[in-house]
């Protein structure tokens, strides 16, 4: 279980605090207007900004004195997640050995991670020869091959079209039911993962506003707030 | 029904260029007189090319190592004053060579600050720059800051995502150079060097002050002493020839291979670099920015000690070539900026109205081939074509702009042509439907785009021309005298302190109109 209590970030002009909780094994879906603190909570999570009070635990460990590589922690950007010079295989390799020295093992668990993903056959290829989609697959399947419990996915496929991007959250889920994985999801259009994911939350201002199953937070008295965040980006 | 139309003044500019260029070689080539054969003048210009070569090969190496390390030191680290280096970085860029020269001499020349030093220490014999040590340590001066400059744009354009994952996979400070500084120097350092040999390759005050001999000489030199130690046009025209054989080739294969979209004003990255806190990266830095402390800080600060020696130069003559520098840079300001106007607006009509990409490509070449142009060869031929026209005496003054006009066309079409290229594809149509062409169109729809960054080529094309020791050094004399000019006289009477403020007031100007320059470029984005 993800655990978060009252975890404060200040900036001159933007002060968050987070209080979150995600069950193990859970999908949970993060919408909110833009700037509304999203993607913070997330490099929180990860590591990339600390909080300055708060804590912040994932099945019973304190992550906050961790550094990033030391997290049980995965991370996909909505861009530049592959390493152009690298190939597919290397690139996803970074997720088990950043030297890239790989064992016959790893290397077979890379090509079958490549092919749940969709990906097979596409292990010499560079990233600049894949489209948008695919480079998304290669990044989730680096997540997949790392073995880290918790996976975060920033606006992960925001920039792509509207039926590949439904093809992409279907893919996550079917993903998560084969390990036990814990996945907190950044998305733009809520529709698109009210059915898969298990909860969601409404991220705005720097605070969790509203968290519950899919169903609940889009029903309820923050539906116009949802629909004005989502229209406005 | 036939009619007669004129063709794009871009298509006269372009045949005009390429007429005063084949018209000077023409007039050299068929001056009469002896002319030598490429034979006889065999072994002297093995001798030149060899000394080109390896001077040039050595500046690039020493500037590309030293650049490098310090865009490396200076993304990694933070200390007081850091913004202060990076403004400095910035303008050593617009440094006129001539003022090198100056802050050679002032710092290790006979009576420089190290011969001083190393005197009061007790060492007893005098330091000899001239020759390789005094050209290299004026072409790393100039170069390794510009090396600096663009390793850190093209470090800043590293994705921030690329520095979260390096920092959640735990990168070694090796596997980031591996797979985040090295990518990005591999796909930008061929185009760098090559831009900077070809730069020493042509060096021509550096070498004619420091050189100290007629075998240290480079082609550029070696042409200039043919005319006017020699007067013998027909060597000139063979040393012109391979000089631009070689520049030529140079040019189109930086050109065609690795040209990128210029460097945009970019923002340090928020993201710390996960590999600052390695200790053996810190002693590294550390010795880097020493290094480049010691070397860069006294050339540059050098200059600054003309400030007391000012009142000592504050004579008529000084006030006169100032006057005289100015007008010459103005007036070839005015020429580039035309000049590239004209060029840019026929390759965007072939590009986009034509649809002649191939056409356009080549408008898009031909400022560059001005920079392979040797300006002494073509100073002197259109000199020989001059003088059968009219009174050669004033050659001086229609020359000088117009050779400093041209070869600053290649930095005032950059400022110019992408953006005429993009009023285009968007206002173009509506343009077209409307009706509203030629002069109409420049006025209404070009212009408001246009002005900044023009205004932005013609004060970089006049910063450039103001400092430019070229072709004045065989106009030069009583008659006519520029700032550069005296400097470079006052250098050779070993007047360090009347140079020392010469040397100030030409950077002082060339900076400020660089400065101009780089705010109006900016300040459209």
């Amino acid at each position: 279980m993800l655990v978060i209590e009252n975890c404060r970030l200040t900036w001159s002009d933007f002060v968050a605090d987070y209080s979150l909780t995600v069950k193990a094994g859970h999908l949970c879906a993060v919408i909110g207007p833009s700037g509304g603190g999203k993607t913070t909570l997330l490099h929180m999570i990860a590591g990339f900004e600390t909080p300055e009070s708060g804590t912040l635990t994932f099945a019973g460990q304190n992550l906050l004195p961790l550094a990033p590589a030391k997290r049980p922690v995965a991370i996909v950007f909505q861009d530049h997640n592959l390493f152009p010079h690298l190939n597919v295989t290397q690139n996803v390799g970074l997720g088990i050995r950043p030297s890239l020295h790989l064992t016959e093992n790893e290397k077979q668990l890379i090509a079958q991670t490549l092919e749940a993903v969709g990906l097979e056959g596409f292990d010499i290829r560079k990233p600049g020869e894949m489209s948008g989609g695919q480079r998304q697959r290669v990044a989730l399947a680096r997540a997949l091959v790392s073995g880290r419990p918790l996976i975060l996915l920033d606006e992960p496929f925001s920039s792509l079209d509207p039926t590949l991007r439904r093809d992409m959250i279907l893919l996550v889920d079917e993903m998560r039911r084969k390990r036990p994985v814990t996945i907190l999801m950044t998305i733009h259009t809520p529709e698109d993962a009210a059915d898969v994911a298990d909860q969601m939350a409404f991220v705005a201002d720097g605070k969790v506003v509203a968290s519950g199953r899919p169903t609940e937070i889009l029903n309820s008295a923050l539906a116009p707030r949802i629909a004005a965040a989502v229209s406005n980006s | 029904m036939l009619t007669l139309r004129l063709p794009h003044p871009g298509t006269l500019v372009a045949f005009a260029i390429l007429g005063l260029v084949a018209g000077g070689f023409i007039a050299l080539a068929t001056f009469d007189g002896g002319a030598p054969t490429l034979f006889s003048i065999g072994p002297y210009l093995g001798r030149v090319l060899a000394f080109s070569i390896i001077q040039a090969t050595l500046s690039t190496v020493f500037s590309l190592a030293l650049g490098i390390g310090l865009a490396l030191a200076l993304v990694r680290r933070s200390f007081p004053g850091r913004s202060i280096v990076l403004a400095a970085l910035s303008t050593t860029m617009a440094m006129p060579t001539i003022v090198a020269v100056f802050a050679v001499f002032a710092v290790y020349g006979r009576s420089g600050w190290l011969s001083e030093g190393l005197v009061f220490l007790g060492w007893p014999g005098g330091i000899s720059i001239f020759g390789y040590p005094g050209i290299l340590i004026a072409h790393v001066f100039l170069n390794a800051p510009f090396v600096a400059r663009i390793t850190l744009d093209g470090l800043n354009q590293i994705p921030a995502e690329h520095w979260r994952l390096a920092t959640a996979f735990g990168f070694t400070p090796a596997q980031i150079f591996r797979h985040l500084d090295w990518p990005m120097l591999r796909a930008e350092l061929p185009g760098i060097a090559g831009l900077i040999f070809l730069m020493c390759f042509k060096s021509f005050a550096i070498v004619l002050a420091l050189g100290g001999g007629p075998s240290r000489s480079t082609l550029e030199v070696a042409i200039y002493e043919a005319l006017k130690i020699d007067l013998d046009f027909g060597r000139v025209a063979w040393l012109a020839l391979i000089q631009l054989v070689i520049c030529l080739s140079m040019t189109a294969l930086l050109h065609w291979a690795f040209t990128r979209p210029p460097v945009g004003h970019t923002v340090r990255s928020l993201v710390r670099r996960p590999d600052a806190n390695a200790h053996s990266l810190k002693i590294l830095d550390a010795i880097v920015l020493a290094i480049a402390t010691l070397f860069i800080a006294p050339l540059a600060l050098s200059v600054l000690t003309g400030l007391r020696n000012i009142p000592d130069i504050l004579e008529a003559d000084l006030l006169q070539a100032f006057i005289t520098s100015m007008a010459i840079a103005a007036t070839a300001a005015v020429i580039a900026c035309i000049l590239a106007l004209a060029l840019a607006s026929a390759a965007r009509r072939r590009r986009l109205v034509l649809r002649s990409p191939r056409i356009a490509a080549f408008y898009d070449f031909l400022p560059d081939t001005l920079l392979a142009v040797p300006p002494f060869a073509l100073t002197a031929g259109l000199f020989l074509l001059i003088q059968r026209f009219g009174d050669p005496s004033s050659a001086g003054l229609i020359l000088l702009p117009l050779i400093n006009g041209l070869a600053a066309v290649p930095f005032a079409y950059r400022f110019v042509a992408p953006h005429l290229l993009t009023v285009e594809e968007r206002y173009g149509r509506v343009a077209a439907s409307l009706g509203v062409t030629g002069w109409a169109k420049l006025t209404i729809m070009d212009w408001p785009v246009l002005k900044r960054p023009l205004a932005a080529g013609f004060a970089l094309a006049m910063a450039l021309s103001f400092g430019d020791f070229g072709i004045i050094a065989l106009f030069g004399g009583t008659e006519l005298v520029t700032l550069p000019y005296l400097l470079y006289e006052r250098l050779g009477a070993y007047r360090l302190d009347e140079a020392s403020a010469i040397g100030l007031v030409i950077v002082l100007v060339a900076f400020l109109l660089a400065h101009v320059s780089g705010r109006l470029s900016h300040a459209g984005h």
